[in-house]
């Protein structure tokens, strides 16, 4: 393991779509099949789960946590239910109306915490938010111009600007003012539009392959996206697109912005890895999970299927026996990530003011693991 | 009429919002006409001919017709095809070697949609080491890239 | 081996580990379903990607066509003559009625093509992505020198049937 990982934690044997942190670091959720766990963090020992909230009858997509400490949890069975904390450690559960009719895929509460969005295979978001009166999570539909379905979702920090990206290849954001919870002042001065009300596309961008994440800098007034094409870009308010590859090429499914001019993305590569804007723009700086990067990625494995094959001409007894024992070797790439499989979503874990100095992920492995960036 | 329990009633709702091959094509300003394309064919040949396969190869990764239609396409590629097979094994290499990362985009695209033709078939060997020189250089990069995008040869 | 077949299997496995980054993705269309989207007909189009068509010659191909949460890969087995084609056929026939032992392998191959793996998310989930490639690799290795250890195997078998029965009339 190398030294860049402060904690891997192993909580399940099935995919962890989804994980999320409390505000004080406490309280862990992940989604397992059709549930959604919670654990206890313990210093320096293995977490401890507290309770099982099983209320989906499909697998559970996304699962966030509002700074009060109330977690959602959306998914394929085409519901989101809001888990109010009890005193003695339970979760009281209480269904949102989304009124979609396809599976809901993800998940996100606005900063203050009184409304969420949820994104949905139907095309549509649903803005959630409790009324007093009725004793109930109602929801408003944002659809226009979604053309497929909603793959991630992230909230600007005055809490109306939302942005998405999805399988059609946009980029879009949107405002989700809501009356009576947001106010005018919020966005006062935002630089990318004068008006906000509900439901209003305030921009696109056109990417053209599938957008797995999206995430504000909202202090710097920017939008990173990645996408199933391995590429990772910034947009600003005038429009203007940074862009950059990722040299080893597989897709990227998550993006966490680091500081102003730094962001972590993690993906099929099961490392997380480091884009750095320089002089020249956005650029790969390096592979997070250090004891990967000191191995040059590309051009050695290459060499050594060369050789393999070439050996393989002459086939005689002893080769055969090579074979057998060159088949049963871990291949070097799964053996030198903390990440066994895909990295499923990255969160930051902890931090100074504007500087992000820990992140958290988890994967298709079942795992949970907190980096040192 | 016996098959009507296999009718796809969502492609007559128009709100349907059901996406086709043809809505996912990003807007092309204006579409390549027939003469560009002549005259590109033909700059193709003459820099084949005269061995200059470095030129021909910018020639065919930069700015390929993406916009013109299918049987525009199909005789620009047959010119393509013929440039990619006329150049020799050991050149390969360091042809490859001097493409930006874009221009190898464009030239893994050539590569799938020769093999998938017969005429490319029938050169399979050689388009085969094309794509195993372009793996070396850049590793798996450029073929994720080749299956999202949506611009084709 | 001959000289392009690496090559060959160099982009089969390049192609591979590019389409098997798949999701766990919920059908679009029909409510509560989870299905393979490259398996179905009328989906949008936007969940499917650009499909890979590898060949080595007319006789030799593979098509891999990727979705959102699926690969479909189909192999074109070489037949040169009438005894490898029945030999192929009564082979992948084997195989595929025993498709539930192979995970990954479909019923029926798809049209033009010997022989067709389905891989879904859940495969992708629970087991290593460089090990499913390695299998369908492997497996292009191992079922051209089977066939062509059949072929051998039943000429010889033909050749020592028709000489001991036209033995009987020689005189």
């Amino acid at each position: 393991m190398s030294d860049s990982v402060i904690a891997n934690y192993k909580l399940a044997k099935a995919p962890i779509y989804s994980h999320c942190f409390s505000q004080d670091r406490s309280v862990l959720a992940i989604t397992l099949h059709t549930d959604c766990l919670v654990f206890k963090m313990v210093p320096n020992g293995k977490p401890q789960l507290v309770a099982s909230l099983s209320d989906h009858d499909k697998t559970v997509t996304a699962v966030d946590m509002s700074v009060h400490g109330r977690i959602v949890t959306c998914s394929q069975d085409r519901n989101a239910i809001v888990w109010e904390p009890l005193s003695d450690g339970t979760y009281k559960p209480t269904l949102v109306l989304l009124r979609i009719n396809r599976a809901a895929t993800c998940v996100k509460w606005a900063p203050s915490g009184y409304k969420f969005a949820v994104g949905s295979s139907a095309r549509i978001i649903a803005i959630c938010y409790y009324e007093q009166e009725n004793d109930w999570w109602v929801s408003k539909h944002i659809k226009k111009p979604i053309k497929s379905t909603v793959n991630c979702l992230s909230w600007h920090d005055n809490g109306i600007i939302l942005a998405c990206g999805g399988t059609d290849g946009y980029v879009r954001a949107f405002s989700g003012f809501v009356k009576g919870l947001d106010s005018k002042e919020q966005v006062s001065s935002s630089p990318w539009a004068d008006k906000f009300p509900f439901g209003a596309l305030i921009r696109e961008w056109y990417n053209g392959s599938w957008i797995h994440d999206v995430q504000w800098r909202s202090s710097q007034e920017k939008l990173a996206f990645v996408t199933h094409s391995g590429s990772f870009s910034v947009v600003d308010p005038s429009d203007q697109i940074w862009a950059a590859d990722y040299p080893e090429g597989l897709p990227l499914t998550s993006v966490v912005w680091v500081n102003d001019h730094e962001a972590v993305c993690g993906g099929y590569s099961c490392h997380p890895v480091l884009f750095t804007e320089g002089a020249n723009g956005w650029q790969f700086s390096k592979n997070i999970d250090k004891s990967v990067a000191a191995r040059t990625p590309v051009a050695a494995s290459l060499d050594e299927e060369d050789q393999d094959e070439g050996a393989s001409f002459g086939i005689s007894a002893l080769k055969k026996f090579k074979d057998l024992d060159l088949k049963g070797k871990v291949s070097t790439r799964v053996q030198e990530c903390t990440h066994e499989n895909a990295i499923e979503e990255l969160a930051p874990y902890s931090g100074t003011g504007d500087q992000v100095t820990e992140i958290s992920s988890c994967g298709l492995d079942g795992k949970v693991v907190i980096y040192r960036v | 009429m016996e098959d009507w329990r296999r009718i796809d009633i969502d492609a007559f709702d128009p709100d349907s919002g059901r996406l086709t091959k043809e809505d996912l094509k990003p807007p092309y300003p204006v579409a390549v006409g027939q003469a560009e394309i002549d005259s590109k064919i033909s700059q193709l040949r003459s820099a084949a001919t005269s061995g200059d396969f470095s030129t021909a190869l910018t020639l065919v990764t930069s700015d390929p017709p993406y916009s013109a239609d299918q049987a525009i396409k199909e005789r620009y590629f047959a010119a393509v095809l013929s440039v990619l097979t006329q150049v020799r094994q050991a050149e390969i290499s360091t042809l490859v070697k001097q493409l930006s990362s874009s221009q190898t985009d464009v030239l893994i695209k050539y590569l799938y949609k020769g093999m998938s033709c017969p005429e490319g078939q029938k050169q399979g060997g050689t388009l085969l080491s094309w794509f195993e020189k372009v793996t070396q250089h850049l590793g798996v990069a450029p073929v994720v890239r080749y299956l999202s995008d949506r611009n084709t040869v | 081996m001959s000289q392009s077949l690496r090559p060959y299997l160099t982009a089969v496995r390049y192609s591979l580990q590019a389409a098997l980054n798949l999701t766990n993705f919920s059908s679009q269309v029909v409510e509560r379903h989870n299905r393979p989207e490259v398996e179905v007909t009328n989906t949008s189009a936007e969940l499917l990607l650009q499909p890979m068509h590898i060949s080595r010659n007319e006789h030799e191909q593979v098509l891999i066509e990727p979705s959102v949460n699926s690969v479909r890969v189909s192999i074109k087995v070489k037949q040169a003559d009438e005894i490898e084609q029945i030999l192929v056929h009564k082979f992948t026939r084997f195989l595929e009625q025993r498709a539930e032992s192979f995970y990954v392998l479909r019923r029926v191959p798809i049209e033009g093509f010997s022989i067709s793996f389905l891989i879904t998310n859940k495969h992708t989930e629970t087991m290593k992505t460089e090990k499913l490639v390695d299998f369908i690799i492997e497996f292009m290795e191992e079922v051209d020198k089977e066939i062509s250890e059949m072929k051998l195997f039943l000429n010889a078998r033909a050749r020592f049937v028709a000489e001991a029965y036209l033995g009987e009339f020689v005189y």
